[in-house]
């Protein structure tokens, strides 16, 4: 794991990935005055942070080898949950976020029960729960019901201004340094990428496994809060479809960046730049006066290229193996 | 783990279904009007014959949660070529070509490629599914006025779906039994490594597997078709987490090389009839996803408390 030729491999995807960001920006703003306005920078910025917190989250969970699909219906039901809290419970909006916050870790808690302790397979367990929570969702809002008329200092966090950007991205670059900080500079970090690499190496090596497993499903349930409340306050409003597909383009972003969905490798920066990649993609065609879907497609795409571009010389060097060891 | 015990989980969902069944007998009679049941059982058949295909990809320890973006591309080409005046007997067949095709493109990325099947497919469903939003903008396609019901009575043609969708299943039930190629997707499920080493190629497999799913998708889209008067460019939306669901409940393990076809119907019933029964049960119908997530949920903890034994 530890051959420089693998290293320098990751560090080249991250390093494409960037000159595909900046490639992208230029591009954009040169087709049109409209992109490059630092009104739509931070229109962009608002509306990928819904996106990118869920990629943060999904990052460690991908390294240990897992995969949460149920991060964007539990942003719905977050999102519903503090709409309750707040209109329905008279609690107030500090209150009510910090009581989803603890729901968010408590979902996340219920897959953590179920694969790092009972240790089931976490693309079904989190198969099961994405279908459990939004079904809650619909069921506190009987599908109809949708929270609004908050109060102005709340949606001050989703459509104001605050240190001279929108006011949610000072959490959110909070948050990613947090989320850095965990996966590249703690031994937390380091054993989440150990466990993806081999998870029985990693029991005989000492570690605890189930508890560090728990510790990134509950993390994410956290994080789904956050990002519910965030989201939240810049619509302004709570509903019980909030955040549906999410968890794909979360996913999408954490593959781009270049993070192995068997688990092992993969960074945090590589999932902040795939969602840059996704947003600006989104955003840019959108101004460029393509249709959304376009953006849609491209990404699937893309994420096809990328991870065929990684796995194709593999492929190949082991279909003809000669000719790979012939000198040149 | 007995042979006692796997039978058991093989028949569990059967069993959850006839007390559910039983249930609604004794408490809400109304359920068991035949045209409204006529009705549900029609609208399952072509996710009967998707789930099918899902749980012969999972037994192959395989996912494909593209079928539904599959569906939507066969459904909207199909509803195309009938359309233009093609008549319906080559319309099924065009219709399974553009499955196959769509299905030969995951298998050549999962197979050829080695690329994990998770994320191959989740990058085609997103493709095909905007791809096709694109092109059609949301319009409906109009089918021809023969098209609905095959051009025979509601009841008769309802009658005709459900039976062609049984059929599938013993067809399919019965090759992957006696059928070399239908043992192979078990041995390359349950071990890849032992399967190459006694002469399968898993690589051949998987990709006929993925290219069956989706010759399987266009069939399913074709059975859909019939049912309106219209093609809703939005259709399967959902599905693939629903066969994937419907495999799962009906003992199908998603680590590979284990389950029973026929728990897949158990299975798809035990899903489907959720929602009648809750609102024949006068409860409230939103509680419809929720519950089924619990049974998924369920089916899991099943599985895995019968491996800890």
């Amino acid at each position: 794991m530890n051959r420089p030729g693998i290293k320098t491999a990751l560090l080249r995807h991250e390093t494409v990935l960037l000159v595909v960001v900046v490639l992208e920006w230029f591009c954009f703003n040169a087709m049109g005055p409209s992109f490059g306005s630092l009104d739509n920078t931070f229109d962009l910025l608002r509306h990928s942070v819904g996106i990118g917190l869920l990629a943060l989250a999904m990052t460690p969970v991908i390294l240990t080898g897992g995969i949460d699909l149920s991060v964007g219906s539990l942003l719905g039901l977050c999102a519903v949950l503090f709409g309750k809290f707040w209109r329905d419970a008279g609690l107030p909006i500090p209150l009510a976020a910090a009581v989803t916050l603890v729901c968010g870790a408590a979902a996340g808690g219920l897959n953590a029960v179920l694969i790092a302790r009972w240790r089931l397979p976490a693309l079904i367990v989190t198969l099961g729960t994405f279908s459990l929570f939004r079904g809650l969702a619909e069921a506190l809002t009987h599908g109809v019901d949708t929270f609004t008329n908050f109060p102005a200092a709340f949606l001050f966090l989703g459509q104001e201004h605050w240190l001279g950007m929108p006011a949610q991205a000072p959490i959110f670059l909070l948050i990613a340094a947090g989320v850095w900080l965990l996966v590249h500079r703690t031994t937390l970090g380091r054993s989440f990428r150990a466990i993806g690499y081999a998870p029985e190496g990693a029991r005989y090596a000492g570690l605890p496994v189930s508890r560090r497993l728990a510790l990134v499903y509950v993390l994410a349930g956290i994080i789904a809060a956050i990002a519910a409340i965030i989201y939240t306050a810049r619509l302004g409003q709570a509903k019980a479809d909030a955040g549906t597909g999410y968890e794909l383009l979360a996913i999408t972003a954490v593959v781009l960046g270049g993070t192995s969905i068997f688990g092992g490798s993969g960074t945090v920066h590589g999932t902040l730049l795939g969602t840059a990649a996704i947003a600006i993609l989104n955003n840019g065609l959108v101004h460029a006066r393509q249709p959304r879907e376009v953006a849609g497609m491209l990404t699937g795409l893309l994420l096809i290229l990328a991870l065929a571009g990684a796995s194709l010389p593999k492929v190949l060097a082991q279909r003809w193996p000669r000719r790979q060891n012939a000198p040149h | 783990m007995t042979g006692g015990k796997i039978k058991l989980r093989d028949w569990s969902a059967a069993v959850v279904l006839g007390v559910l069944l039983v249930l609604l007998a004794v408490f809400a009679p109304a359920f068991y009007q035949p045209q409204p049941l006529l009705s549900l059982l029609a609208r399952e058949a072509p996710a009967l014959v998707v789930a099918c295909g899902a749980a012969l990809v999972i037994i192959c320890r395989q996912i494909d949660i593209s079928v539904g973006s599959q569906f939507a591309v066969c459904s909207v080409a199909a509803g195309l070529l009938a359309a233009q005046g093609l008549p319906l007997l080559l319309v099924v067949p065009l219709s399974i070509a553009v499955g196959t095709l769509l299905g030969a493109i995951n298998g050549v990325l999962v197979a050829g490629l080695r690329l994990p099947s998770i994320v191959v497919t989740l990058a085609t469903m997103v493709t095909w599914r905007e791809g096709l939003r694109w092109l059609r903008q949301g319009q409906f396609v109009d089918l021809p006025d023969g098209t609905q019901w095959l051009g025979l009575s509601q009841t008769a043609g309802q009658w005709t779906l459900i039976v062609a969708a049984l059929l599938g299943l013993l067809g399919l039930v019965w090759a992957t039994q006696h059928l070399a190629l239908g043992r192979f997707i078990y041995a390359v499920g349950s071990d890849a490594e032992a399967a190459r080493l006694s002469g399968i190629r898993p690589q051949m497999i998987t990709f006929l597997v993925f290219v069956l799913m989706g010759a399987l998708a266009g069939l399913a889209a074709v059975m859909n078709l019939v049912q309106s008067p219209q093609v809703d460019p939005k259709a399967g939306t959902g599905l693939e987490l629903k066969a994937i669901a419907a495999a799962v409940v009906g003992g199908v393990e998603i680590t590979g090389g284990r389950g029973r076809l026929w728990g897949v119907l158990a299975g798809l019933l035990l899903l489907a009839c959720i929602g009648p029964a809750l609102t024949h049960l006068h409860l409230e119908a939103y509680w419809e996803k929720a519950i089924q997530g619990g049974i998924i949920l369920l089916a899991v903890v099943a599985d895995g408390w019968r491996h800890r034994k």
